[in-house]
């Protein structure tokens, strides 16, 4: 198998581009519509609780809590061969408890994972240059 | 629904075919032809899985169609194609849209002779759409995916791995009285699935499906057709697509949702077809991946959310010859070979013709589900009598 030099590069859709011009400058954008003011993930072109077609791209804190998890062994793509192990995890977002998104679990050792344990973004340069949203383990108390 | 399966064949289940996929499916669907006791000229309407490579076309070419009328894909692979393409050539001859149709899957897929091997399929570096929020953190593979919801699933009701060996050692089980199966004279002990090596944790190998070259085909036609032909016709008496909420994500499954994909069919199929759940005499539960077996059972409602790991238990109720049960009877997916579940409806037919080679003894009514985790389908089947 040879080796890549990163897990495959997002291509942003129209209408998606603020998503990954945010994550450029560290920040977390979600679209918030303009009717019932519920957050959506992933993104949509109208709003999947009520359908209005107005939204916002507005940033949320990028705190939330496990949902589940893989620590994936078994490498399936050319650039995982030099990843595994690597953690794929389910983040339930603070701000809604039906607001879950998936990304990676970074600096942390897989036997200290948890359900349910707190978690905060940062970013990570992917090798095409963009900045991808992923989590780390953090302390706190509840 | 007005339609039965009159035809079933299948090439062997092997790692590498040899030949091409169109070939594989022309020894499948010529197998399935004369099985019925069908000319090429009566046979009019092909059901396909839409990943599937072989185009219609060529597909009539080979076996001699003289007129297509009928022409249609399932998408979602394991999950729409094996009983969706069973609906869709059903719907067809129901509505007179055709008389006899074919439904087929065919593929190399373990030796990756025209169809790239499902465990290892991405091997671009661009992802697009969906995919765009998935696969740049690695997130690429069936196994991935539904090891997220396993894992969920072990949380909230504590369903363990040892649960998920069973079901696996079910499969192993009746691969080891059925010839044909490609996990034949290879036993498996729990130990041996609690040794083998993990893919994406809590999934192991062993809890994953076979990877396989061949093809399998039925034809579906109407009662009234199916008095002339060769075989005891099977009736379709009810089957079903179902795709749940996907609010909130893409192709991982939602442990704890309400309404799945497997939820909405169970809405309808049972009442659909005039029965209940103890009617079924033989069981056939899409086994991709052990864990979305026993998710399967209790969104199918043969047991309740959350005790799947009670109703499994030791394997024994879906044991064939002793289990009331018997699940998979021919190996499944997970130790038959992996026909993108098509070889499973085979072994249904086989059941209610009597001629299985774990035989449940006047088996009237078998439930076949498609793939879950991703958009499926499930049909129930019955004899005459
Ligand atoms: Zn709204």
């Amino acid at each position: 198998m040879s080796h890549a030099a990163d897990f495959p590069y997002p291509v942003p859709e129209p209408g998606t581009e603020p998503f990954w011009e945010g994550c450029n400058a560290e920040r977390l954008l979600m679209q918030r519509c303009n009717a019932c003011r519920k957050l959506r993930w992933h993104p949509a072109p109208l709003c999947i609780w009520c359908q209005h077609e107005e939204h916002e791209w507005v940033p949320v804190s990028g705190r939330g809590r496990i949902h589940t998890w893989t620590v994936i062994t078994h490498p399936v793509h050319p650039a995982a061969v030099d990843h595994v192990p690597y953690v794929v995890v389910e983040v339930a977002l603070d701000e809604q408890s039906d607001l879950r998104m998936v990304s990676n679990l970074v600096d942390c050792d897989p036997v200290d994972i948890v359900m349910d344990a707190a978690v905060e973004v940062c970013f990570r340069r992917h090798a095409s240059g963009q900045k991808l949203p992923v989590f780390r383990l953090v302390h706190r108390n509840t | 629904m007005h339609a039965a399966i009159v035809g079933i064949g299948h090439t062997e289940y092997s790692r590498d075919s040899g030949r091409s996929e169109l070939k594989l499916a022309c020894e499948a669907i010529g197998a399935a032809m004369r099985d019925a006791g069908l000319r090429p000229d009566e046979v009019d309407g092909i059901a396909k899985y839409t990943m599937d490579n072989n185009d219609p076309v060529e597909i009539a070419r080979c076996p001699g169609l003289p007129r297509l009328r009928f022409f249609g894909g399932v998408p979602y692979g394991g999950g729409g194609g094996p009983a969706g393409t069973v609906l869709l050539a059903a719907m067809a001859v129901t509505t007179g849209q055709a008389q006899a149709v074919i439904a087929f899957r065919a593929m190399n897929e373990r030796s990756g002779r025209g169809t790239p091997r499902f465990g290892q399929a991405w091997m671009t570096d661009r992802a697009e759409g969906p995919f765009s929020y998935l696969a740049p953190y690695g997130l690429f593979s069936p196994a991935q995916m539904v090891a997220m919801a396993a894992r969920r699933h072990m949380h909230l009701y504590g369903t363990e791995s040892r649960h998920f060996g069973e079901i696996a050692r079910i499969c192993r089980h009746h691969a080891n009285l059925n010839p044909d199966a490609m996990m034949h004279g290879k036993p498996m002990t729990l130990e041996d699935h609690q040794a083998s090596r993990m893919i994406a944790d809590p999934l192991r190998l062993l809890d994953c499906c076979l990877e396989t070259d061949g093809g399998a085909a039925v034809i579906v036609t109407t009662p009234e057709f199916a008095r002339d032909l060769c075989q005891p016709p099977v009736h379709i008496a009810a089957a079903g697509m179902g795709g749940g909420a996907w609010n909130n994500r893409f192709m991982v499954k939602d442990a704890e949702a309400v309404h799945n994909e497997t939820t909405v069919i169970t809405e309808h199929l049972f009442q659909d077809a005039g029965i209940t759940h103890d009617d079924i005499d033989v069981l056939f539960i899409y086994d991709h991946f052990t864990p979305m077996v026993l998710m399967a059972l209790e969104d199918f409602r043969f047991c309740p959310r959350g005790e799947g790991k009670d109703f499994i238990g030791d394997g024994s109720r879906f044991r064939w010859p002793q289990g009331h049960l018997p699940m998979n009877t021919s190996g499944g997916n997970l130790s038959e070979g992996y026909m993108h579940g098509m070889q499973n409806i085979i072994e249904a037919v086989r059941q209610l013709r009597g001629t299985a080679p774990c035989q449940v003894q006047g088996a009237q009514h078998a439930f076949v589900s498609a793939g879950n985790a991703v958009p499926s389908s499930a049909m129930i089947l019955r004899r005459d009598g």
